[in-house]
């Protein structure tokens, strides 16, 4: 005869994912790779932050790109001039994932990178919900979008580290407070960095970039401290 | 969004859990999603009604608990629940609050039948 057992689990179902995310993220560490997911809305400024970001280090900084993008490669060749930079098509995926993180790596050839930039598909809902590895994740809000998207996108804000408020130089023509936007974000993530930035002049650029080097020199000495620990 | 390939990672996990336990079917599968799991209560539901019956859970059914968000204050340790995403304690005002649930989607146990290896004591009726 049969009973019935139950067997208790308790666990998160993408508990798999996660682990895989993290143990990615601890090689990047160990290579001395500061991973970057930059997210945002269709057209808040994500690639455009990026050439203004190698533009400011000028090349020096090993930095790569990997681009994702449903239909075109248009944003890896704005890139192009810049640094190593791949495209990850999604075939229409409405944001990226480990795989397609771990194929563009793979088209990339090398890893030694200092910085690697994974631009996101544009999309504030989707990619709240995926660990693609990253050390650091961005969201960007353009002052044209309004000021309400970090009320109406909680999980975005909540699960990123910094949020990058672009296109400041339109911010006289469009109702949008900076203050406000702040608030209601760190309401839903107190510890967020917030930088205001213009690409277009690179305006706010170069604390953007003071600060990712802080990061990564904060992930090489905090791996650094765990080698010694285990030898 | 992406409930149909959370719905299929959960159900493939659940049939492993069935082989492990060398199970004969599965009865009930209990989960629980909150607020900022990223997933909507009523596609999950239609998700696995679609695919449930081509999988190894086939005839199980699936309890959805509805948990709120939950967190813990990190200054003054008041556990509390977070409405409207304001992430501030509610006693002291500190934004230093950890979540502690409905921040996933989480599978909680499952029911499965399995052959008696025990001689029942007493006849069933
Ligand atoms: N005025 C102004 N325009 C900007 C600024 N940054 C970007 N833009 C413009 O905004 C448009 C979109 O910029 P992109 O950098 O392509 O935005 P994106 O987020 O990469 O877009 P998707 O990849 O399609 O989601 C372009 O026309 C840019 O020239 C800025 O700081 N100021
Ligand atoms: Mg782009
Ligand atoms: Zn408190």
């Amino acid at each position: 005869m049969n009973t019935t057992t139950t067997i208790p689990v308790n666990r998160d179902v993408k508990a798999e994912l996660k682990r895989q995310a993290a143990e990615m993220r601890q090689d990047f560490a160990r290579r001395g790779t500061l991973v970057i997911n930059v997210v945002s809305s269709p057209g808040a400024g994500k690639t455009s932050l990026l050439e203004a970001t190698a533009k400011h280090w000028g090349g020096s900084r090993r930095m790569a790109v990997l681009v994702g993008d449903l239909a075109t490669d248009r944003d890896a060749q704005r890139l192009a001039p810049f640094c190593p930079v791949e495209q990850l098509t999604t075939g229409g995926a409405c944001h990226l994932e480990i795989p397609l993180v771990q194929r563009g790596l793979e088209k990339l050839g090398t890893n030694d990178f200092e910085f690697l930039f994974i631009e996101n598909v544009g999309n504030l809902v989707c990619p709240a919900s995926h660990d693609l590895a990253e050390h650091v994740r961005v969201v960007l809000l353009s002052v044209t979008e309004g000021d309400d998207k970090p009320a109406k996108y909680p999980k975005m804000f909540r699960t990123s580290d910094v949020v990058v408020v672009s296109k400041m130089d339109l911010l006289p023509h469009v109702p949008f407070s900076v203050e406000a936007a702040i608030a209601d974000a760190r309401l839903i993530q107190p510890d967020l960095r917030i930088f205001t930035v213009c690409s277009l002049t690179g305006e706010g650029v170069a604390d953007w970039c003071e600060y990712l080097d802080e990061r990564r020199q904060t992930l090489v000495a905090a791996n650094a401290v765990e080698e010694t620990a285990s030898q | 969004m992406h409930e149909a390939s959370l719905v299929r990672s959960l159900l493939r996990q659940v049939s492993d859990l069935l082989i492990a336990h060398d199970g004969q079917a599965v009865e009930t599968i209990r989960v629980e999603m909150g607020p900022l799991s990223g997933v909507e209560r009523l596609l999950v539901e239609i998700a696995f009604k679609r695919q449930v019956n081509d999988s190894l859970c086939c005839g199980a059914t699936l309890q959805i608990e509805d948990v709120p968000l939950s967190a813990v204050c990190r200054d003054c340790g008041d556990e509390f629940d977070i409405e409207r995403f304001r992430f501030r304690c509610t006693a002291c005002d500190s934004p230093r609050v950890q979540v502690t649930g409905g921040d996933e989607f989480r599978l909680l146990d499952v029911d499965i039948q399995t052959k008696e290896k025990t001689i029942p004591t007493q006849a069933t009726p």
